[in-house]
């Protein structure tokens, strides 16, 4: 490859990377902005948008309301997921694909319609709009991500392993807890902080299935249909730290996953 | 008060340390939990079905349960149920699609939208994804591609609304063509099939990126040295090497990107206009406006999904792959 | 059931298939307590196979595995008192070394004070007093795989199997931990299944081989029989380097068996059985068992013989010698010493050898 498309490449990758974080840029910076209106030019700076929101009843009660369902999604997508794996994972039966697919499905169901399905569905099961309904939403949603994580790190625990704690007394559900949770760790901590992630940042279902108490991102947009403003901007900075602490983690936990720990 | 604290640690230490089972081992030896797992676990077959029930209940129910109530849903006369009315089967629903053309200009528009921007964002990521494949260390090539991740944690709304800012008449950019002199007014880039690419690719570009990048960074240097070796300049060597060596990236990325795409409902109502119309709009009027118009929602969802489907097995196929390996 | 005392595992007549293959058929044999037995044979012979149907990780087909008097034939792993070290260690890599050897204590159900001293008893005996607190990923080869010999040593088993578990090591090592390995064999008086497909390790270790292909038995017994005396083909040629001699029986004479090899009359051994006269049959010969004059030997009936091709070895030479002066097939080989190697005199020898080391094998 010559010297010019190298340059040009890189080229194209900083731009790409500026593309990306501009934005986000000016979405911070705006929040600390002295006045009312959104955009250019800012005569002055405040932090009074930071102080507003960290007394707003709204806005906390949105980040609570918001973190209970991140939790208890991540607790239940961790679990079936997990259970989905070590199904999937060592067994071979006839139409496993077809269980595969449909395991994975919701990962890759477009948004609008996995809400409107879900929507339908609590009303047939009578589960009313809110907390509960969201959290069944999210964890449809997050239930495959950890599937795949941890059948991708089950594939690498031999086979060895489960049968030395066998051959050591070890029934199958002592293997389990003994052996097989902590050689997941790494990827139930990655899987798990994803799922965080996921539902934190989840829009349309958190739309579709909620009541009159909204999630964040469901506040951001309601606010976001009356105007712009630097309110909104505080609120979505306090988001995107949230959300890039938690990436960095998962992304490291992963990080450490691949590196291995198996002998 | 410390003294006795640490003499009665010891004694809780040492005296029953010697004499107590550890946990697993008291577990092992509960006969309850010995009696329970012993008929669990009794044969190999009922250990199959134990360890499958849980996963395969849950994807019925969870998985497979919402997509049949809907289409369900789509063939009967009236949903939520009302007091002292049995719906009755209906096609209506489906043909409400064909009477109005303001149901079927959104549902072309979000497929030749989401084709358009698919396009866009797969010739706009490959050479972020060469250059991070072929023209990084692979020792800094984490560090390149965390930085491109960052961006992606963050939500939909969120960084919808980052694109408000960015392109609104008093935004970034009509700041900086008006300080190089080039334009005297905003340009009104909101509201628009402009604005509305602009953020879908910036929301998507990660699903086009990630594959592409594991796909391009398989293909082995010395492929392209023979290749160079025998002669091939630099664009024969992308269009006959590089290129069907990244096929499945391509494919991959092209379908997560189309199908999230047509998905997309906060986007299409915060950066697009009147003309820019999505078919998630749409559909989602009949669960917020129109009252209890769910049975003709829930056919226009329908009519998305087996569209949606239809057209990435349609690409997959031409792509010579089956999607089977869509998932890993 | 037939049970003595001496015998701890009596596997009945066991089969095991997958799908339509039998990767075991109709194996029957006691093991005896505090024998090292050797399952050896090349891969996909059954000895994998036979070892985890001890183990309790296949259930056989058919048959029944007796273990002590008792029939565990379906028990579970756990549920059987047998340990087994893996080819791999299979150490658990988020334990440190004491917490894996007291992984299978616990879950016996002992107390704290007897783990402790049990893992104490064998870091001490297997040489491993500084490295309890060390997790597996710290250690070298040969470390790892006295951890896991401690760790399946630790519940005291009645029966601990070793499967090829000196297979990851260098070849330097491997022989070193043969030694090692007997040694432990000898000072703990437990019987030992090992499982491998290499023979030399077989030979050097065990009290009784059993050699096995496609399944089945080959030949069992001691390192010795197997050597000297083997009764197949497979098994002459498996282990060792040989002669194998084709010929027709001529009868007896003096209690050995006449054979006539391409013209040249040769004494043989038949172990356990009798050929018939006019019979075709191979024998085995091992090269070191073939004893090279430079001179012709008085009183004896030594073959003159006639060097055709040398191979220097270091310690000794390797040649291939025509012998009588009649038929093309009438080749032998066998070993030089040095001081032999110089004294031959236009490539001519004489060669003789105790007739019970030209083994004729069973058809």
């Amino acid at each position: 490859m010559s010297r010019n498309t190298r340059i040009l490449m890189s080229v194209i990758y900083w731009a790409f990377v500026v593309y990306l974080f501009v934005p986000l840029v000016l979405m911070v910076t705006m929040g600390f902005k002295d006045s009312k209106f959104i955009g250019f030019p800012i005569r002055g700076w405040t932090l009074d948008w930071y102080s507003e929101i960290f007394r707003s009843a709204e806005v906390l009660g949105a980040f609570g309301y918001t973190m209970a369902i991140a939790l208890s999604t991540t607790f239940l997508s961790l679990v079936i997921g997990t259970w989905i794996a070590a199904f999937l994972g060592p067994h071979k039966f006839r139409g496993k694909l077809l269980v595969f697919a449909l395991a994975c499905m919701p990962a890759v169901i477009p948004g609008i319609i996995s809400a409107i399905s879900l929507r339908i569905y609590i009303q047939f099961l009578q589960i009313d709009t809110g907390m509960a309904a969201i959290i069944l939403g999210h964890t449809i949603h997050n239930v495959p991500f950890v599937a795949l994580v941890v059948m991708a790190r089950l594939a690498t625990l031999p086979k060895s392993h489960i049968e030395a704690a066998r051959d050591l007394g070890a029934d199958q559900l002592v293997a389990f807890s003994r052996v097989t949770l902590p050689y997941l760790k790494p990827a139930l901590i990655g899987a798990g902080v994803f799922c965080m992630l996921l539902s934190f940042d989840d829009f349309v279902r958190s739309f579709f299935l909620g009541s009159y108490q909204p999630t964040l991102p469901v506040l951001i947009f309601a606010k976001l249909r009356s105007g712009m403003s630097p309110e909104i901007n505080a609120i979505s900075t306090v988001v995107l730290v949230i959300t890039a602490i938690l990436g960095i983690w998962a992304e490291r936990s992963m990080r450490r996953m691949n590196k291995g720990t198996s002998v | 008060m410390i003294q006795t604290d640490t003499q009665r640690a010891d004694e809780r230490d040492t005296v029953p340390l010697s004499t107590r089972r550890s946990f697993w081992g008291a577990v092992m030896a509960n006969g309850a939990y010995g009696s329970a797992t012993g008929l669990l676990f009794k044969s190999q077959r009922r250990q199959f079905l134990l360890l499958a029930s849980v996963p395969i209940l849950w994807i019925l129910f969870a998985n497979v349960g919402p997509i049949l109530q809907m289409v369900r849903i789509s063939f009967l006369d009236s949903y939520p149920p009302m007091a002292g009315y049995q719906p009755q089967l209906t096609l209506s629903n489906w043909n409400n699609f064909f009477a109005e053309s303001i149901f079927i200009v959104p549902y072309f528009r979000t497929l030749a939208y989401s084709v358009v921007f698919t396009v866009a964002t797969l010739i706009i990521t490959y050479p972020v994804a060469y250059f991070l494949a072929k023209h990084v260390k692979r020792s800094n090539q984490l560090l390149f591609l965390l930085l491109l991740l960052i961006p992606f944690w963050v939500g939909e709304i969120v960084r919808t609304y980052a694109i408000m800012i960015l392109l609104g008449n008093n935004g970034a950019v009509n700041l900086v063509l008006k300080s190089l002199g080039l334009i005297e007014r905003p340009i009104p880039f909101m509201y628009t099939s402009f604005s509305l690419g602009v953020g879908i690719v910036y929301l998507t570009a990660l699903y086009m990126l990630l594959p592409l990048y594991s796909a391009l960074e398989k293909i082995p240097n010395t492929y392209l040295e023979a290749a160079a070796d025998l002669g091939a300049g630099a664009w024969t060597r992308f269009r006959r090497v590089t290129l069907p060596l990244s096929k499945e990236g391509i494919a991959s990325g092209c379908t997560l990107v189309f199908l999230i795409s047509t998905g997309y409902y906060a986007a299409p109502v915060l950066l697009g206009g009147p003309s820019t119309t999505v078919f998630a709009e749409t559909i989602a009027g009949f669960f917020h406006v129109a009252g209890d118009q769910w049975p003709t929602g829930a056919a226009f969802s329908t009519i998305m999904l087996i569209s949606a489907l239809a057209i990435t097995g349609v690409f997959l196929k031409l792509m010579g792959r089956s999607g089977r390996g869509l998932m890993q | 059931m037939s049970h003595d005392a001496q015998t701890i595992v009596h596997i009945e007549n066991m089969t095991k298939r997958f799908g339509n293959v039998a990767a075991v058929d109709g194996l029957d044999l006691k093991i005896r307590a505090g024998e090292f037995v050797t399952f050896l044979g090349p891969s996909g012979c059954g000895k994998t196979t036979t070892l985890r149907v001890l183990g309790g990780f296949e259930i056989p087909t058919e048959g029944r595995i007796i273990l002590d008097g008792a029939d565990v034939t379906r028990l579970p792993p756990n549920r059987r008192n047998v340990n087994m070290v893996f080819q791999d260690y299979a150490l658990f890599p988020h334990m440190t070394v004491g917490q894996n050897i007291a992984f299978g204590l616990e879950l016996k159900g002992k107390t704290k004070a007897e783990i402790d001293a049990r893992t104490r008893e064998l870091l001490e005996f297997l040489q491993l007093g500084g490295f309890r607190d060390r997790t597996p990923d710290q250690l070298s080869g040969g470390q790892r795989q006295r951890v896991a010999l401690a760790r399946a040593l630790a519940p005291d088993p009645k029966l601990l199997l070793l499967d090829e578990p000196l297979g990851a090591l260098d070849a330097k090592l491997r022989g070193q931990v043969q030694v090692e390995l007997k040694d432990i064999q000898k000072r703990t008086g437990k019987t030992f299944v090992f499982v491998t497909h290499d023979q030399e390790e077989a030979l050097t270790m065990s009290d009784r081989i059993i050699v096995m292909n496609g399944g089945k038995v080959e030949q069992d017994g001691t390192p010795e029989d197997l050597y000297f005396r083997p009764q197949s083909r497979f098994v002459a040629e498996f282990i060792g380097e040989t002669n194998l001699i084709s010929g027709t029986v001529r009868g007896m004479e003096n209690g050995s068996v006449l054979i006539n090899w391409n013209g040249v009359d040769i004494h043989g051994a038949a172990h356990g059985h009798r050929p018939t006269e006019g019979s075709k049959v191979t024998a085995s010969l091992r090269l070191e068992n073939v004893l090279c004059h430079p001179q012709k030997p008085a009183n004896s009936n030594a073959i003159e013989g006639r060097v055709v091709n040398r191979l220097f070895k270091g310690s000794r030479t390797s040649v291939d010698i025509r012998v009588g002066d009649t038929g093309e097939g009438a080749l032998l080989k066998a070993y030089l010493d040095p001081g032999d190697a110089s004294r031959i005199r236009d490539d001519r020898l004489w060669v003789n050898w105790d007739v019970s080391h030209l083994s004729i094998l069973q058809a």
